[in-house]
């Protein structure tokens, strides 16, 4: 069950003020980056909502995230919409796909699911990659930002723009963690706890899923939206399921079914990435690496291990240690 | 389009739908006895090609490489069994998944390291080279070839598992593994056998595939979709999921892309969606 622990707060306290800090302070690129780790963790952000709580491991964000950034660039390059309409014409069609690939599997489990999520998820591929309209493989360059002028910001300039998207980053968490803490979230931890009960309670228990499914692709579509207007060029790649299989990886490692611990992950992924491709050509090989001796060594997850030091701090007198005295 | 088409469609989808068999035997059958999820099966695949073109260049004959490849693939899976794999047994399926995923990026990266970026090939043994006419077509012997040996894996396997006192007990772990354990049967030492066999036909299978295909270091990402459709379509644990899923997959893929060729590579996600919709535990679990 989630709760907003002081912990979390701090930490994702941190995390934003960190952002910001960096936003400010860096040049060019470092900027770049931080966009890219404020939009990946909205997307983990929602992958962990329905993973982590919901306990529907989906292969299929990562063409959720490419349908918002899809959405954003017809709605704005090919229809030539403002960037607002974009925006939401993003996100739902980000919650509508998963809200459809929701009901359709809610009644598969574990590894069923996950694969029909994949299929799911790999059909938006073929189907964006074939597609002439959007630009098939080329995909669709020149996605304009969103026009914020009317309040002052001019999100050409990089440093507005990464301080955006940690702005919608946080109020990602917020939404997330709202959810998850109002009836409706504690009605899907119960479900991925034992469906079956649920279901004798008389809960429609695809319904709920469906909507928690939906809701998460509606986060995933802003990211996507999000992702479109910071490299103004969306392509099929954004849908294919390799960046869903990362984007699962960053979560695990960053602490599944906690929330803090997908902004986290994201974080360090991107900086992990960056670092190592500075000085070898074989990034690939090192994140295999460490993610293997990661899940080796612990697999609560980076958050999950910051929590398990805290609450030990906080309690010296845990009971193993209480009953030797 | 008349017959002779068809029935070289038929034959080329044969020749998928036994490559994909060779592939997803032993993952099916790791998956049903341990729950294990190797999605490094398919690097492993990749692997047991580029051994096969080394070990050609090296000896000079495909033949060689043939026996090569499953050899060395196989060792390959003891070792990552002793290092890695053992220590995950209870670890869970997702730690699991983010492991052998780890191991793709390895390997990826190994096969960089070692064979380069540049695709490589692999002739067809002399023997093989050429065509033979079958039903009043034409078709290359070559792929006859993977077509007949994929049947008598096929038979084997079917053979040993039905008939063979290690067959019914891998069928006993495929059914209830904590049972068969307590029979006195030793479940571990199974899986390590079971592991091993399924590596070594994945080895083969690239190699086989070596000739047809261009050898290249994302071959093995490539087959690992395709595969895992054919086991969640067939159902986890059994061989004959194994070989309804191959042949579904086969066909659907072939005649999809001959009949609408717009719609060929949706074909086979749509059709694992619809078994999943209709029967969300494949086609012939081995577990009721």
């Amino acid at each position: 069950m989630f709760h907003q622990t002081p912990l979390k707060t701090l930490a994702m306290a941190l995390l934003a003020a960190g952002g910001v800090a960096c936003a400010l302070t860096t040049g060019f690129y470092g900027r770049e980056l931080i966009t890219e780790i404020a939009i990946l963790a909205m997307l983990a952000i929602a992958l962990d909502l329905v993973a982590g709580y919901g306990g529907m491991v989906s292969l299929c964000h990562g063409a959720l995230y490419g349908a918002g950034a899809y959405a954003f660039a017809a709605a704005t390059v090919l229809a030539g919409w403002g960037g607002g309409a974009g925006i939401l014409a993003a996100v739902l069609a980000g919650g509508i796909a998963a809200w459809a690939v929701g009901a359709v599997t809610a009644r598969t489990q574990g590894i069923f699911f996950i694969m029909a999520t994949l299929a799911f998820g790999q059909m938006g591929y073929v189907t964006v990659f074939d597609a002439r309209a959007l630009g098939a493989n080329d995909g669709l360059p020149g996605v304009p930002r969103l026009d914020l002028s009317a309040i002052g910001l001019d999100l050409g300039d990089s440093r507005s723009f990464a301080l955006f998207c940690i702005a919608l980053a946080v109020a990602a968490y917020a939404f997330a963690a709202a959810l998850l803490r109002s009836g409706f979230g504690r009605t899907l931890v119960g479900i991925r706890a034992n469906a079956a009960r649920m279901r004798a309670l008389g809960l429609p228990v695809w319904r709920y899923k469906a909507a928690a499914f939906g809701l998460s692709g509606a986060i995933a579509g802003l990211a996507g939206a999000l992702a479109a207007q910071h490299t103004s060029f969306v392509s099929p790649g954004l849908l294919h399921w390799t960046v869903s299989g990362e984007l699962l990886i960053l979560v695990i490692l960053g602490g599944l079914g906690t929330l803090v611990g997908a902004v986290l992950g994201a974080a360090a992924l991107v900086l992990l990435k960056h670092q190592v491709s500075g000085f070898t050509d074989h990034w690939h090989l090192v994140v295999g690496v460490v993610l293997i001796a990661a899940v080796l060594a612990g697999g609560r997850g980076l958050y999950g291990g910051i929590e398990h030091w805290w609450t030990r701090r906080r309690m010296p007198a845990a009971p193993a240690e209480g009953g030797g005295a | 389009m008349d017959a002779a088409f068809w029935i070289v469609q038929a034959l080329n989808a044969l020749q998928l739908s036994m490559l994909l068999f060779l592939l997803s035997v032993g993952l099916t059958i790791v998956f049903g006895l341990m729950h294990f999820i190797n999605l490094a099966h398919g690097a492993l695949y990749a692997l047991g090609a580029f051994v096969a073109v080394s070990a050609a260049g090296f000896t000079g004959s495909t033949w060689a490489a043939f026996a090569a490849a499953p050899l060395a693939v196989a060792t390959v899976g003891v070792l990552l069994y002793l290092l890695l794999i053992r220590r995950l047994r209870s670890a869970g399926p997702m730690n699991q998944v983010l492991v052998t995923f780890g191991l793709i990026f390895v390997f990826l990266d190994l096969f960089r390291m070692i064979w380069g970026d540049i695709a490589l090939g692999l002739p067809e043994p002399e023997v093989l080279a050429g065509q033979t006419g079958l039903f009043g077509v034409v078709y290359p012997t070559y792929r006859l070839f993977i077509i007949l040996l994929g049947l008598a894996v096929m038979a084997v396997l079917a053979l040993v598992l039905a008939r063979t006192p290690i067959g019914a007990m891998i069928r006993a772990g495929v059914d209830n593994d904590r049972m068969a354990a307590c029979l006195g049967i030793d479940v571990d030492r199974l899986f390590f056998l079971v592991f091993c066999v399924g590596c070594a036909l994945a080895g083969l299978a690239g190699a086989v595939a070596a000739p047809v295909l261009s050898v290249t270091t994302d071959m093995g990402t490539g087959i690992l979709i395709p595969t895992l459709v054919v086991v969640v379509v067939g159902g986890l644990g059994s061989l004959k999921g194994a070989v309804a899923g191959s042949l579904l997959t086969g066909f659907v893929q072939t005649f999809g892309a001959v009949i609408a060729p717009q719609l060929a590579a949706i074909a086979i996600y749509a059709m694992l969606a619809a078994v999943l919709i209709l029967r969300p535990a494949g086609l012939f679990p081995a577990r009721a």
